[in-house]
């Protein structure tokens, strides 16, 4: 009954908690850059800023939330989560963009 | 009579539903910012010009700085489970409390960031900002709820990680028993995660 409690877990090395951090740091001076350079080609756009968001977001959730070890379950509901989330808001923002 | 003795009394320990449980918390954590969201892009199309407008009254230098004080503080989060499985408790316990510190970093980061608008009359009821178009008080109300909010969260975080930092000294928290603080992490970088996309729609757009 004992062995039960001990869970069988991955440990995530502090090498790759490191790499994680190194690419998002790198995603946030891309988003930042493409900002204050603000030149006429390249403007942040609300697409762009929610792509590199988005790409930072999955980086935290597989490696920090440690979504990437853990059973299916766990991705599955967040991905109904996420669908639900932008049903939501595409109805929302196909409403008033048609008025 | 007889005495009785529930099984398992007290020491009922289940870190797998304790991590479901804190995920259904994360979702409906989700679902409260992201009807914000929802309410920040309806504006957004409706007033692009005035939202723009507004942006540039936020300081870029100092949402970065706060950016990179979360991630740096999720990864010592994280890096605290990595440290606690392996048994290095003290080495967990100095990681939460640099995160503590980041925590606190990022309040007085905040604190000033709104006291210089606040200084400005760039609050809702004050003279200026009563004076802006519609479009731009709406940009500024939605940035004191959704920051304020998330604030709020850093505050709550803090103390959650601050409740695993007793539980570590107290042998309560342990390799084998690591559930409070893989959910208070998890809360973290829930945290961490909100303001991602937070700091480029309100900082950056241009």
């Amino acid at each position: 009954m004992e062995d039960h409690t001990k869970e069988k877990q991955h440990i995530v090395s502090y090498k790759e908690n490191f790499g994680t951090w190194l690419g998002l740091m790198l995603l946030t001076a891309l988003t930042v850059a493409v900002s204050v350079v603000n030149a006429s080609l390249i403007t942040l756009t609300v697409v762009t800023a929610l792509v590199i968001a988005t790409t930072k977001a999955i980086l935290v959730a597989y490696y920090y939330m440690h979504l990437k070890f853990e059973p299916k379950i766990y991705r599955i509901m967040l991905l109904i989560i996420t669908l639900l989330f932008s049903s939501f808001m595409l109805l929302t923002v196909l409403d008033y963009l048609s008025r | 009579m007889a005495h009785f003795v529930l099984p398992n009394s007290g020491h009922n320990y289940d870190p797998e539903s304790s991590k479901l449980g804190m995920w259904l918390f994360l979702f409906t954590e989700i679902l409260l910012f992201g009807g914000l969201f929802i309410v920040y892009f309806v504006y957004r199309t409706i007033n692009a010009d005035a939202f723009l407008r507004a942006s540039y009254e936020l300081n870029i230098t100092m949402g970065t700085i706060n950016t990179i004080i979360l991630i740096t503080s999720s990864m010592t989060v994280a890096m605290a489970i990595t440290a606690l499985q392996k048994g290095k408790e003290k080495f967990a316990i100095n990681l939460l409390w640099i995160t503590l510190l980041f925590a606190i970093a990022f309040l007085i980061n905040k604190y000033f960031e709104w006291s210089i608008k606040i200084e400005h009359g760039i609050f809702p009821g004050m003279e200026h900002y009563n004076g802006l178009e519609t479009g731009q008080k709406l940009y500024f109300f939605l940035y004191y709820f959704m920051t304020g909010l998330h604030a709020l969260h850093i505050i709550v975080g803090a103390i959650f990680i601050g409740f695993v930092i007793k539980g570590i000294q107290e042998e309560k928290v342990t390799a084998n028993r690591i559930s409070l603080l893989e959910n208070s992490g998890l809360y973290w970088h829930l945290v961490d995660l909100i303001w991602i996309y937070l700091f480029p729609l309100f900082y950056l757009i241009n």
